[in-house]
């Protein structure tokens, strides 16, 4: 693990009118690390998300690439914004991930893969459409290169997002709930690839309901409520010792839910073999 | 008395076998088009005064065809310079520096409401109010004039007014367009690094064609028709060559009859079009 974090979030503010999104967020992700946000549902995590893709401006506090300021550069001594070009590109060194997918509709699966390779990172098109193809392999849906987005199901379309946002080699990816559109019976295909994408060593924050995912997969795992971090442990101080009531209040609200999920797909797993 | 419809159906029934039911007031629809048409062609056919032959000889006349041509060439360059200024008025109205999307709101509620053929006449009058038209630094020297009446001939103020009114109505439609695309397509094509221009071009756009294209379609449908505004200047288009001949022979209606035809013909052929266009932006859709 070397020094420099791969993303540094130093005290981030955010703020929709009235309504305070992020209150002083401050976190580190480090080369090859896995970093789950919970939380309760207007917590602040997906804005998080957001904010580090810079899909959204933040008022104060600033974010790091690799030792990089996200979206300011210095000039004759003061801070100022960086233009698009520049912005883009910092976000091109990023994946995300959506909860919509929102793939591209009139381009096919490959193109879908292929199109920031070549406008964003100046590949040859025979190279990034190797490269496409092998991504699709990956997320075990090199059969479905030529088809149109909407003929996908939730889970395959999700996959193919995953294979889009990795073309690009980025330094870390970012998930904002992939799951929370899907149907319950699609969800493990694509917990399955992101879990494997873990175990090969890429860098992650992922925003996410579904709790015994976020603690199989986490290195770390970060409790986010009204804006502001909680607590931030390894899985198992989250889950299993959580040190603040209002972490405590949430789990519980929570297990029963997901122990009721997982007693359902244990049922169905056994009726089908 | 009408029979009681009976329900209960004998076991091993099967509703393949049914007939269709009479539904008497289509029949009575129907009969009553058929009276419509009739009447309708016995009159185009036993009124002499529409003058059939005379509608035959100049339907491939060469001024009548001269003039078609210039309401054609007329439309596509509207078509295209109001096309691309109704482009870029959309993107400065949904700009997110207010004061161009202010200055593009404002242009569009202006010359949405000045009538065409006021336009028309104005800018062909354009010489009164400014008698030489200067090329130079804004409130500073000049480098060149050229005298307006000399650069404004009909066809450039057809072409200034029409272009005017058209960007109007096309900045709304493509507004339109845009506005239908969901969010999360920019925020997607925003994450993986395309600059504002690639999203815009590469994602947003394909995607409002597909609203785009049918009112668009519509709008260049209007556009043809409205170019006959232009026999006001006196500029030869369809309408007015088939005018400078009905003035001369007085047979009004039959050389209507004419310009009739081709805007139907022409009228036709951009309505094809338009659905190929729709179906070529709907792909990927359903």
């Amino acid at each position: 693990m070397s020094d420099t974090p791969v993303l540094r979030i130093r005290d981030v503010r955010k703020r929709f009118g009235d309504h305070v999104a992020l209150d002083g967020v401050s976190l580190d992700v480090h080369e090859g690390e896995v970093v789950t946000v919970i939380g309760p549902s207007g917590s602040g995590k997906s804005t998080l998300a957001r904010c580090v893709h810079q899909l959204e401006s933040i008022d104060g506090g600033a974010m790091h690439l690799d030792g990089e300021l996200l979206g300011y550069e210095f000039h004759r001594g003061h801070l100022r914004p960086l233009p698009d070009r520049r912005v883009a590109a910092q976000r091109g060194r990023m994946g995300m991930v959506f909860q919509q997918f929102n793939l591209f509709p009139h381009w096919s699966v490959l193109r879908n893969v292929i199109e920031a390779q070549v406008l964003v990172h100046g590949r040859r098109p025979e190279d990034a459409r190797e490269e496409a193809l092998r991504l699709l392999q990956r997320v075990g849906l090199a059969d479905k290169a030529d088809a149109h987005p909407r003929t996908l199901s939730g889970g395959q379309q999700q996959r193919v997002a995953i294979a889009r946002a990795l073309a690009t080699n980025p330094r870390i990816m970012l998930f904002d709930e992939p799951t929370s559109a899907l149907d319950p019976e699609l969800v493990d295909e694509v917990l399955s690839v992101v879990l494997d994408l873990a175990r090969g060593g890429m860098t992650m924050i992922i925003v996410t309901h579904e709790m015994s995912f976020a603690r199989e997969v986490a290195d770390r795992c970060v409790f986010m409520e009204k804006g502001q971090i909680v607590e931030t442990g390894t899985p198992e101080e989250i889950f299993d010792n959580p040190a603040s009531p209002r972490l405590r209040a949430f789990l519980s609200r929570f297990s029963g839910r997901a122990a009721q999920i997982s007693d359902e797909r244990l049922l169905k797993e056994e009726t089908t073999s | 008395m009408s029979v009681a419809p009976q329900t209960v159906a004998p076991p091993g029934v099967d509703v393949a076998s049914a007939r269709p039911r009479i539904r008497p007031l289509r029949w009575v629809a129907g009969v009553v088009l058929l009276v419509l048409l009739a009447q309708f062609a016995w009159f185009l056919v036993t009124n002499p005064r529409f003058e059939w032959p005379v509608v035959g000889r100049y339907l491939f006349d060469p001024n009548v065809l001269r003039g078609l041509g210039m309401s054609l060439l007329l439309t596509v360059i509207v078509m295209l310079l109001g096309s691309v200024f109704g482009v870029l008025l959309a993107a400065g109205r949904l700009s997110g520096f207010r004061p161009v999307a202010w200055a593009c709101g404002f242009y569009v509620t202006v010359f949405r409401s000045i009538p065409p053929l006021l336009q028309l006449i104005f800018w062909f009058n354009l010489g009164y109010l400014l008698p030489r038209i200067p090329l130079g630094v804004p409130f500073g020297p000049t480098f060149v004039s050229w005298p307006t009446n000399s650069v404004i001939s009909s066809l450039t103020a057809a072409v200034i007014g029409l272009t005017l009114h058209e960007a109007a109505y096309m900045a709304e439609i493509v507004r339109a367009g845009i506005l239908a695309v969901d969010g999360g397509q920019r925020d997607a094509a925003r994450a993986m690094g395309f600059t504002a221009r690639q999203s815009f071009v590469k994602v947003v756009l394909p995607q409002a064609m597909r609203v785009i294209v049918p009112p668009a379609g519509s709008e260049f449908i209007s556009l043809l028709k409205g170019t006959s505004l232009v026999s006001v200047i006196a500029m030869a288009d369809l309408l007015y060559s088939v005018q400078v001949i009905y003035n001369r022979t007085y047979e009004v209606v039959p050389l209507l009859i004419v310009a009739c035809a081709w805007y139907l013909v022409v009228v036709t052929a951009l309505s094809l079009g338009q659905r190929r266009l729709e179906r070529h932006f709907g792909k990927g859709q359903r």
